[in-house]
């Protein structure tokens, strides 16, 4: 019982023991357009080419947007015995309702390079993250410097106050930028893949119930009339 | 009403019915003269709306259960399969787990109208009790359906909800052993909590409105102002400050169902995550035996419970005050001793004890959600004091205050 007890009090207050010396680093906002069709087909071309070496997107497996896009199931590494590490890169189709789109941005944005880690790269939003720099022939390699700007007197750093650009990629920032905002807009979609049909169906069933709430407000009104005879 | 100009309708078909089952004897009674109050308030909408989402659980819940798949290791894949392949299954989805935060909702809102204008006071106890027996069944519910998706919170909300067992002396690790039908939360656990949310607590559920609806027709609905509208009736027999059920509130409840609908759909159509409250960010990641989340929390309608149950550092403790925090309101009928029923002809005591109550309740509720730091911690404590003060010392000030003096019918 007493080791129970003890489990449940390590559980109950297991957000004390948070990871210390994190950065406080505020995150970056992505702006997307989820209707835009093509921009999330350009971030799915981008995932297949290069995060589906290493992460599923199990549940896309009949959507068709992903097919098109090259998102295809049969590609996935369902099956990957070992991984570096012994890390098990996660699934990522429901990554943007766990994360947030912000964070992802942020994420991607933040790697930089560092020789104590054997990947030779790290992570401003995740320390000592497992996983490898492999936006880095697009966006180049950054190295990470103390204080560049003075913004962050009264915010937290942003992810481009720590990080310089050491030697750019194939791609421009504004590009790697773009690249990315659709990448973000893929995995937004990937996550609430319902999510044009229910806010065009919504605004229908709001106006309906507007027009239900009128009708209702006068048939009240009408009934109610008599009952203010009633008094005294 | 006036049965004397009535015309004698033939209904060859009602006739027909009403020799063999009591239809119109049964929409007399319960809805065309059953006599209400006619200063029902906001506060009294939401005793419908329970009733209105009550039914919305039991359609939404019963599509959803044709397509998941109450198993370890099929459960959290059927519900993305709800999600995506599923036409209109996130509707489905958004509705069923919408509806619990707003069971919730409506129901603590339809409590505190009991509290304020003292509907639970003689004779109206049973119906309060039954009443809460409904709220105690419907948090059991909401902890069985939340496993059901099998996230992270699922199920580590699981573990540590079940896991209260075993801190009872003596029988503690056999029952906790018992409930979860394995050495930890399991599949096993997921697919008993499948039953148990499906069959057997809706069932007691159904049985429980009735009893609560049964009690509240037998004496009537209480009001604002907390007079018995049965003491002054007219020649005719008939409540002077009552009127039908039918026609007049229904009507007035239509108006609010609809605005209550157009918070529903907007959370359902919009916002059905409304930022990790109603649906929690962690339950988007699949059940993980060997890792537990960084911050477990239940979903915010638990909360003022777990805050109590953290607010003591001793955790047999703490279960202890828990289910006292609960069992109290079970008890308020004989708490509160006062000569009126409404806060509106209590005295100070009361209206500042009620402030204190909802501040406490509802900091209970926001430091439940929170990770643990010193400050909050004492907080807690502070709300938990004040919660229980509001119980315990209920029948020193309800008796000590002086309290307005009634009137003889209803002021509005």
């Amino acid at each position: 019982m007493m080791r129970n007890l003890l489990i449940i009090f390590l559980l109950l207050f297991s957000s004390v023991l948070k990871a210390e010396g994190v950065p406080a680093i505020a995150l970056a906002q992505v702006s997307i357009d989820p209707s835009d069709v093509a921009s999330i087909k350009r971030g799915g071309k981008f995932f297949a080419t290069n995060c589906m070496s290493c992460h599923t997107m199990v549940y896309l497996r009949y959507d068709k947007i992903a097919q098109e896009a090259g998102v295809l199931y049969d590609k996935m590494p369902i099956n990957v015995a070992s991984w570096p590490f012994g890390i098990r890169p996660p699934d990522l189709s429901l990554e943007a309702d766990v994360r947030g789109d912000d964070w992802i941005y942020t994420y991607l944005h933040s790697f930089y390079q560092d020789s104590t880690r054997p990947t030779g790269v790290n992570n401003l939003l995740v320390p000592n993250t497992a996983m490898p720099d492999i936006v880095a022939p697009y966006q180049g390699t950054q190295v990470r410097v103390t204080e560049k700007g003075s913004s962050a007197l009264f915010h937290a750093y942003q992810w481009y106050d720590l990080l310089v650009l050491d030697k750019q990629g194939t791609m421009t920032p504004e590009q790697f930028d773009a690249a990315m905002t659709d990448l973000v807009n893929f995995l937004h979609y990937a996550a609430s893949p319902y999510e044009q049909q229910q806010h065009r169906i919504g605004w229908w069933v709001l106006g309906f119930m507007l027009i239900l709430l009128v009708m209702f407000y006068f048939l009240k009104k009408e009934y109610w009339k008599d009952v203010k005879k009633h008094k005294k | 009403m006036n049965k004397l100009t009535e015309v004698k309708k033939t209904n060859r078909f009602m006739d027909w019915i009403n020799y063999r089952y009591p239809w119109d004897a049964f929409m007399k009674k319960h809805l065309t003269e059953y006599y209400a109050p006619r200063n029902f308030n906001f506060w009294y909408y939401f005793g419908s709306f329970s009733l209105l989402v009550l039914v919305s659980q039991f359609i939404s819940g019963i599509w959803l259960a044709m397509e998941y798949a109450p198993l370890g290791d099929t459960a959290f894949a059927s519900v993305q399969h709800i999600m995506r392949e599923v036409p209109f299954g996130w509707l489905i989805r958004f509705v069923h787990t919408t509806g619990a935060s707003a069971f919730f909702i409506v129901v603590y809102l339809h409590m505190y109208r009991g509290l304020i204008y003292g509907s639970y006071k003689k004779p109206r106890e049973l119906l309060w009790l039954f009443g809460m027996s409904i709220y105690l069944i419907l948090l059991l519910e909401a902890f069985t359906g939340y496993v059901l998706p099998w996230g992270q919170m699922s199920y580590w909300g699981a573990t540590v909800i079940t896991s209260f067992a075993s801190a009872i002396p003596y029988v503690g690790k056999t029952m906790l052993i018992w409930l979860r039908g394995d050495y930890s939360v399991s599949g096993v656990s997921l697919h008993r909590f499948f039953s148990l949310h499906v069959i057997a607590i809706p069932l007691l559920l159904v049985i429980l409105v009735f009893l609560h609806l049964v009690a509240l027709h037998h004496v009537g609905s209480n009001n604002p102002d907390g007079i018995e509208i049965k003491d002054k009736k007219g020649p005719d027999g008939i409540p002077k400050d009552g009127i039908p059920f039918h026609p007049y509130y229904t009507v007035k409840d239509l108006v609010g169902i609809a605005v209550f609908l157009l918070v529903f759909f907007t959370v359902v159509f919009f916002i059905p995550k409304l930022g990790g409250l109603f649906i929690e960010k962690d339950n988007f990641i699949l059940a993980n035996p060997f890792q537990t989340p960084e911050h477990i929390a239940p979903v915010w309608y638990m909360t003022p419970f777990y805050a109590i149950l953290r607010a003591i550092p001793n955790k047999l403790m703490g279960l202890l005050a828990m289910a006292a925090a609960i069992g109290l309101m079970f008890v308020l009928p004989w708490l509160d001793r006062s000569k009126v029923r409404s806060v509106r002809y209590k005295g100070f005591w009361t209206k500042l004890a009620i402030v204190v109550f909802v501040i406490c309740f509802i900091g209970l509720g926001y430091m439940g959600l929170q990770p643990v730091t010193p400050l909050r911690a004492f907080l807690a404590q502070v709300y938990t004091v004040g919660y229980f003060a509001f119980f315990l010392l209920m029948p020193v000030y309800t008796s000590l205050e002086k309290t307005k003096p009634l009137p003889e019918q209803l002021t509005e």
